[in-house]
């Protein structure tokens, strides 16, 4: 949490001497370790960051999809849709700490930023669920036709935002209630939603018309399309609480820089094989993409606005994750 | 040389997917099914390999070794196109389209009422980091299963008027592993569904499943002497082991009436429920009456599956399309029983 205060403030230089210091510390661990998660697979896949060599593989479980950090950054925590579990990894090492058992086909998951709430999708089986982050207790299952996909919160935690893909859909969720809230049309085949650093704006990825939709979530009022190209998928912030990355998940791909701020495109990367999930470095050098049609993972190098390193994964990645990460914000 | 070919595989299959699928899907607003299509071109892909192979390595193998040699081989065609129809993956779609809303529904409706259904690694949590295992284990799973489809579609009388296309044909080659009732493939669909829905077969497995299972069904069908000696018939269903099962005559024995070796993959579950035959002969194939007509042997596509549905509604009550037996065996005579 420091650290993602550090770097949502602008102290990017603080932050990043704070994660070297923290890596430095830990004897045993690789000099930095990224995990990729292969959907189809079943596994993941060890890959060090600095040589970008695959250093190992290992099997999780039936059907992962996506992967994301506990509040602390101790855990990685991959959801097992198909083996109705969570798995936990250790972001250092890549190796697997714990399982939770008879957490229903989760697809998406995502703490609310007060930490009170978990929250996890599934798409298949048209629900959200809401458990207590302490136990992973049950606390509330709604239906959400339909194929309930991605998820973003408020800063005060008292909504959870849920794209519906095939219902052209958002659907807010309050937590201390549990109930849904409200439910409005956006563009076609919506999927990465997030919300904007100044807690005004909704960002949604929709695939069908290639647009990021603006929506000030306040008024259920849509302000904006922008385009960024076919099938806009996910988004992910640059770290610098302003531009936020946003993958064109088609095969002759693209990575679009979007501008909160302006909610215009001010920058795009070619980028092959499907980008899905992203992840930036701390020091902003690189942007590392899942492609998700390639087996692959993409490695952007953000100074050339190049493809640096195609590295081989699984089959199907949906997810990467590593520590020395930019702000998340 | 493994990476490469790899590589050129995942590069067709994004090929077909960018300038092919995707831009209907995502004009169609179907966008979210642009990674269940992506599956799907590799399951295509999958089918147009093993079709090659097929025919690269068991059609000479026919021309070499044949039990028989026809001079007319047009009663193949029509196998040849079920194979494309199934292997290509336009049957399963079909099945998947009507089957997969029905069952994710099912599954849904369990989760708000608090059940979780339960999968094999629940029970052997070891199995979640040893894939090889799994596969194998579910591989076993579901040769079992498809064992009581199969002696059950020759049981009932109404399954097996759907299932009889499949043993219509008199000359059966590495094609005729294919040929089924629309009626019946969606039936298998079902059936395969609800194992998977039972112990939870890992989307992974899917496709390799399905070609190892392929694989080996062209070959049980093949057109060639050949068997896998005493001991080899024991682990694997060998063609003439299969061929027994499409035999003209079957064997003699009550045990016998609904038919012999029923087993796909493996010969056990036919030992084990004793309606296993180890004949060492290979017979000649087909069905002698039953209920369609003898003309289903050579009847077109669309015809045979007109065919079926005759034989389907004659199974339930008298029919004037219902097809007279020519002929009558013993176990025919048997008031309880649709017979070969």
């Amino acid at each position: 949490m420091l650290l993602r205060r550090l770097a949502s403030s602008g102290h990017r230089l603080a932050a990043s001497l704070v994660i070297a210091l923290t890596l430095f510390a830990a004897v045993d661990a690789p000099a930095g370790l990224a995990i990729a998660l292969n959907s189809a697979d079943g596994t993941i896949s060890l890959i060090d960051t600095e040589t970008y060599a695959v250093t190992g593989k290992a099997n999780v479980c039936k059907e992962p999809h996506h992967l994301m950090p506990t509040p602390d950054d101790k855990s990685v925590i991959v959801a097992c849709a198909a083996a109705n579990q969570l798995v936990f990894f250790d972001p250092q090492t890549g190796q697997e700490q714990k399982r939770i058992r008879n957490i229903s086909d989760p697809y998406q998951l995502g703490y609310s930023p007060n930490g009170k709430w978990f929250v996890a999708t599934s798409l298949r089986l048209d629900r959200v669920d809401i458990y207590d982050p302490q136990d992973f207790r049950l606390i509330a299952r709604l239906p959400a036709p339909k194929t309930p996909s991605h998820m973003a919160f408020d800063d005060a935690s008292q909504f959870v935002f849920v794209t519906l893909q095939d219902s052209n859909e958002v659907m807010a969720i309050s937590l201390p209630t549990q109930k849904i809230a409200w439910v409005m049309p956006v563009a076609a085949t919506p999927a990465g939603i997030v919300m904007s650093p100044d807690n005004r704006h909704l960002l949604v990825a929709c695939m069908g018309d290639g647009v990021v939709e603006v929506i000030e979530w306040r008024y259920r009022k849509s302000v904006k399309k922008v385009a960024t190209a076919a099938a806009a998928h996910n988004l992910q912030p640059k770290g610098d609480g302003r531009h936020f990355y946003v993958s064109n998940r088609s095969v002759d791909g693209s990575i679009s820089l979007l501008d909160t701020q302006t909610l215009t495109v001010v920058g795009k990367y070619e980028v092959p094989g499907g980008p899905d999930d992203m992840m930036v470095r701390a020091d902003g050098k690189e942007l590392w993409a899942t492609a998700r049609f390639a087996r692959k993972v993409q490695v952007i190098d953000l100074a050339t606005g190049t493809l640096k390193r195609s590295i081989p994964v699984g089959s199907s990645p949906h997810g990467v994750f590593f520590l020395n990460h930019a702000g998340l914000r | 040389m493994i990476n490469g070919l790899s590589e050129a595989f995942v590069t067709i299959q994004g090929w077909l997917l960018d300038r092919l699928i995707q831009p209907p899907l995502l004009a169609m607003g179907l966008g979210s099914y642009l990674e269940m299509a992506f599956d799907g071109i590799e399951f295509f892909l999958c089918g147009v390999l093993q079709i090659g192979a097929a025919y690269l390595l068991l059609r000479p193998l026919e021309a070499l070794r044949p039990i028989e040699v026809w001079p007319d081989r047009r009663a193949v065609r029509v196998d040849v196109l079920y194979s494309l129809l199934d292997r290509l993956g336009i049957i399963p779609l079909l099945v998947f389209a009507l089957l997969a809303p029905l069952f994710a529904s099912f599954d849904s409706w369990l989760r708000f009422n608090d059940i979780i259904p339960p999968q094999l690694e629940d029970l052997f949590p070891s199995l979640e980091t040893r894939p090889l295992l799994s596969f194998l284990i579910y591989l076993l799973i579901l040769d079992f299963t498809e064992y009581w489809r199969h002696r059950l579609s020759h049981r009932f009388r109404w399954w097996w008027a759907l299932h009889a296309i499949h043993h219509s044909q008199r000359q059966m080659t590495l094609w005729t592993d294919s040929r089924n009732h629309l009626l019946d493939d969606l039936i298998g669909g079902f059936w395969f569904a609800v194992v998977a829905l039972l112990v939870g077969v890992p989307p992974g497995h899917f496709i390799g499943l399905l070609i190892v299972v392929k694989t080996i069904e062209n070959l049980s069908h093949v057109n060639a002497r050949l068997s896998f000696g005493r001991l080899g018939e024991l682990l694997l269903v060998s063609p003439r082991y299969h061929r027994w099962h499409h035999a003209l005559d079957l064997p003699g024995g009550r045990q016998y009436r609904y038919g012999c070796n029923f087993a796909v993959l493996f010969p056990v579950w036919d030992q084990l429920f004793a309606t296993q035959y180890r004949g060492q002969a290979m017979p000649a194939c087909g069905i002698r009456h039953g209920p369609l007509p003898e003309s289903a042997a050579q009847s077109g596509f669309w015809r045979q599956q007109y065919e079926g549905l005759c034989a389907l509604a004659a199974a339930f009550r008298p029919d004037p399309c219902r097809p007279q037996p020519i002929g009558r065996t013993d176990d025919y005579r048997q008031s309880d029983t649709h017979a070969r």
